[in-house]
């Protein structure tokens, strides 16, 4: 039962009200620096649009959101009526900032947060651009390794980590050499697993010998001191079974199989994906798709295909034209028709991408593109790709506040960004 | 859904026959039979969806064609049903499983797919292909997309190196060369010495054989490469011989070693035991005919890859039993300082053929491109057969040149080539004689599924469209002759089939199949 649902509730059946009330002062009284903020409407992403929404916010964590919520006396209150707010931005697919290049080796263990410079200027016009959370790959072919989940403001690379370890980018390709990497990399886990079970077996084995000698001798010692009998025993324990720990570029791929880590499989045509699907085969783990979106793609072959697997696919907001035409193709609306998840990135990595980046999917919804689809694209499809889908990514109770307040709706060309909110903190503009 | 709509597409045909009601039961295929009620077949079309896929047999029924099976029956008006990609049975009155994707052939001609003998598909994704994918978008996520040489040559590494390529691990199953080679009728192809089915789509099984054929030299100008030749097929020869005595050894001599295989080639002993065949490229008539007494000694039978001037010498290849892989428009100047026939002619495979050399036809480009010289590459090997039949050469000969004896030469003739039971279903369906330079392929068939349809792609949907159908013009009427519940069919397919596809023009495009027997036969009138 949340706050919210008995407030919107109690909205309904008027003779309720008091309940609320006494509800939301023990919120009140319950949080330090507790702030509300009062919009015209509210995209939630999660349960749709709230108009004349409420939320209040503690500790950088949104408390309640609903409509028309009651604010206790003496909270501090931002009251814009005539703006919408939304969850902010998140880019999971990123190389901004960064320069490095890369190999083509298998490097599963290799982590962009080692890359990341904090206090950089540019991160600066991502907030003004309502970029709250930034998922950082690293570079290069084959597998370059983990992603870095941040957020752009930070003195510390501490500070400004979200979550190490968001997904494992692999880059697959219809070769033979692309396909061993990944087939080679669980191989290891299964080397792996099959040393540390015989190691398991021996030591098995080796207890067993120990306590049968344990038991002769107990029988024979039945009738001498039982601190003797003690002694003895310490001296004859084997200790318990310490599993050792896999080796550094064999651990992600563990983790892969464990569910700890996902993948994101960077692929270029429809025969890549055949290629992957070979590649995989029976293995189990999450994973999901880059696609760079360019003219003349073949992805609408294994659009059906994709969508069956319910895999999220991450690509630029772009119209593209059929191979040997001029006719245009939406694939991000084709994908999404078949039932694949849409996380948008901006189509250039670059300040401007990320200033245009919301007008450009207006121009997919101009082609056909369902709003939804392209509000949770920017936030919390992205969000879940960096394995963040329970911290951010929509307006919910428990997340962290952040929050973009537009002048109007988002995809509208005249709609501004008004002001960013990351974690209750107000980054960009002015809220007063 | 797909094969629901399918269903109901064959439902809407002037030309019906009823499912029975009991799978089980054996009932035939009767045209002009009373239509069966829709909804009791849609039911089951959705039942049928609801299954898992994995689990269940895949049917293609390809239905009043005349089929030309390449073993040199004609079956006017038959059907061929095809389980898992096998055809299971082709006759009349075939018992056609209700779950089985239709494709109404009526009309038209069903042939084998055709193979190609030699050919440089460009359906593998190559390294150069990758490398310059990330360079249209320079500007965008620089680190990913901008491809580093070297990096891209570590990547590839092992490949080079090992020289491990494998066609399965690097095929491009959407490739655009793949559906020209498809369009163009052609289901199996060479990449790099092995026989590959041209699937699209699917990467599984592949390759059909590898290394069939061992590439050898012999020419007059170069005489010590002919000793050499000669040299290890003495050797490879005489050990064969030895070894076969040793095989036939009596018990007594249980212990005694086998005859040692130093300096015996391995790919010779291939060639004369027949596991492989042995290829050559010779055109001057004194080559051939060397070439062709050469392979009488040692009796293996050669491949003749060019054979320009081999109508001259034809009893002497005939005799040795050897295959010519033809390409009919080569020119060769006569030779005015000798006293006998020389150059090139058109009546070569006929003569060739008459000597009872097998013929097998490739255009002078093996390619599949929009590029190059229209008319001479692989898109148009019909036509290419075309100037061996202008020359002579029999029609069945014709169709075999690019049929079964690709097949044999491969080592696959064992699974395509000929339409017959417990081969492969790959086939192709024309709205005309396949030799005939009008025709076009409407349907390509590859292991049991519909690879290609004319009016689904965009190379030549709009010549001679297999259909006018009313559904391109809101305006127009029904014919008269439909009745309603035609009417009503073809108007649910529409629903399905626009749903199903994520384009406009592919929906419209399922529609006009209705039509596609009419306006093959009107075709074929107007053009001949």
């Amino acid at each position: 039962m949340t706050v919210a649902l008995l407030a919107q509730q109690s909205m309904k059946a008027l003779s309720e009200t008091f309940v609320a009330l006494a509800l939301f002062a023990s919120v009140a009284t319950a949080g330090g620096d507790l702030i509300a903020v009062r919009v015209g409407r509210a995209e939630t992403v999660s349960q749709g649009t709230i108009e004349h929404a409420v939320i209040l916010i503690d500790n950088g964590k949104i408390v309640a959101i609903g409509q028309d919520l009651p604010i206790d006396r003496g909270i501090p209150t931002i009251d814009r009526p005539n703006w919408t707010v939304m969850p902010g931005f998140v880019n999971a697919y990123s190389r901004f900032g960064l320069t490095a290049q890369g190999g083509a080796g298998s490097e599963p263990h290799k982590l962009a947060s080692s890359e990341i410079y904090p206090r950089d200027a540019v991160f600066e016009d991502l907030l003004e651009y309502g970029y709250t959370t930034l998922g950082l790959y690293p570079p290069g072919n084959g597998i370059p390794g983990q992603a870095v989940a941040i957020r752009p403001v930070g003195d510390t690379i501490e500070e400004l980590i979200v979550r190490d370890n968001a997904y494992l980018k692999i880059r697959l390709a219809s070769n033979a050499g692309s396909k061993k990497m990944l087939r080679d990399g669980f191989a290891g886990v299964d080397k792996f697993d099959e040393k540390e079970a015989k190691r398991l077996e021996k030591w098995e084995k080796d207890k067993e010998k120990a306590d049968k000698k344990k038991k002769k001798k107990s029988k024979k010692d039945d009738d001498k001191d039982e601190e003797k009998e003690d002694d003895k025993k310490k001296e004859e324990e084997l200790g318990d079974f310490v599993p050792e720990a896999p080796k550094d570029n064999v651990l992600p791929f563990v983790q892969l199989r464990n569910g700890e880590l996902s993948a994101l499989f960077s692929i270029r045509t429809a025969s890549d994906f055949i290629h992957l699907i070979d590649a995989i085969d029976e293995e189990e783990f999450t994973w999901n798709l880059r696609v760079p979106l360019r003219d003349d793609i073949d992805l609408y072959e294994v659009t059906e295909r994709i969508g069956k697997l319910e895999k999220c696919v991450v690509v630029e907001p772009r119209l593209t034209f059929h191979p040997g035409t001029r006719r245009v193709r939406n694939l991000p609306l084709e994908l999404a028709e078949a039932g694949a998840k849409l996380a948008f990135i901006p189509r250039s990595d670059s300040t401007r991408g990320y200033r245009d980046c919301r007008f450009n999917i207006a121009e997919l919804l101009g082609a056909g593109l369902d709003r939804d689809v392209a509000l949770r694209g920017m936030t919390l499809e992205p969000a879940t790709l960096l394995g963040l889908e329970e911290r951010i990514g929509s307006l919910d109770e428990g997340k962290d506040a952040n929050l973009i307040f537009l002048s109007g709706d988002p995809f509208e060309g005249t709609t501004q960004i008004e002001a960013v909110m990351l974690e209750g903190r107000v980054v960009f503009g002015e809220l007063k | 859904m797909k094969l629901n709509s399918k269903t109901l597409l064959f439902l809407s045909l002037p030309l019906l026959f009823s499912f029975s009601s009991m799978a089980s039961s054996m009932a035939p295929l009767t045209f002009n039979a009373p239509r069966v009620l829709l909804g009791d077949d849609d039911k089951k079309g959705e039942d049928a969806d609801e299954e898992d896929d994995e689990d269940r047999d895949r049917y293609l029924a390809v239905i009043g064609g005349d089929v030309y099976s390449g073993n040199g029956s004609v079956m006017r008006g038959a059907s061929i049903l095809a389980k898992n990609g096998i055809i299971e049975e082709i006759g009349h009155d075939l018992w056609i499983p209700e779950e089985a994707e239709v494709l109404n052939a009526k009309g038209m001609r069903v042939y084998p797919g055709m193979i190609a003998v030699e050919a440089s598909p460009n359906i593998v994704v190559s390294t150069s292909r990758s490398a310059d994918e990330g360079l249209g978008d320079l500007h965008v996520h620089p680190v990913d997309e901008e491809i580093d040489p070297l990096a891209v040559f570590e990547a590839f590494a092992d490949e080079l190196l090992e020289g491990r390529h494998s066609v399965e691990d690097s095929y491009d199953p959407f490739s655009q060369s793949l559906v020209l080679a498809l369009s163009s009728g052609i289901t199996s192809t060479v990449s790099n010495g092995t026989a590959i089915k041209l699937k699209r789509g699917e990467i599984d099984d592949l390759v059909m054989s590898e290394n069939s054929q061992v590439s050898m030299a012999w020419s007059s100008k170069n005489p010590a490469g002919r000793r050499s030749l000669r040299e290890k097929f003495e050797a490879a020869s005489s050990y064969l011989r030895d070894y076969r005595v040793w095989e036939k050894r009596p018990k007594s001599e249980e212990d005694t070693k086998a005859p040692s295989e130093k300096g015996v080639d391995k790919n010779v002993v291939a060639v004369l035991t027949g596991q492989k065949r042995a290829r050559f490229t010779s055109n001057e008539q004194g080559d051939l005919l060397s070439l062709a007494r050469f392979a009488q000694q040692y009796e293996f039978r050669p491949i003749i890859v060019g054979c320009i001037e081999g109508w001259t010498v034809a009893d002497e290849l005939g005799r040795a039993g050897a295959t010519a892989i033809i390409t009919p428009r080569d020119r060769r100047d006569r030779n005015e300082m000798l006293n006998r026939e020389s150059g090139s002619t058109i009546e070569n495979a006929a003569i060739l053929y008459e000597h009872g050399v097998q013929i097998a036809i490739i255009p002078s480009n093996t390619g599949f491109d929009m590029g190059g010289q229209s008319g001479r590459d692989l898109m148009h090997l019909p036509i290419e057969v075309g100037f061996a039949m202008r020359g002579g050469l029999p029609e069945s000969a014709a169709l075999d040149s690019v049929t079964v004896v690709p097949a044999r030469l491969l080592g696959i003739s064992h699974r395509v080539g000929t339409l017959e039971e417990g081969k492969d279903c790959d086939l192709i369906v024309t709205d005309g004689d396949l030799l005939h330079y009008q025709t076009f392929v409407q349907y390509t068939v590859v292991d049991g599924s519909i690879a290609y349809d004319k009016q689904k792609e965009i190379f030549f949907a709009h010549i001679r469209p297999r259909a006018t159908e009313e559904v391109f013009d809101p305006g127009e009427e029904v014919a008269e002759d439909v009745d309603e519940a035609v009417v009503e069919d073809s108007e649910a397919a529409t629903d399905e089939s626009s749903e199903d596809s994520p384009t406009d023009e592919e929906g419209a495009d399922e529609d006009s199949e209705e039509e596609s027997d009419e306006g093959g036969d009107e075709s074929e009138e107007d053009g001949r």
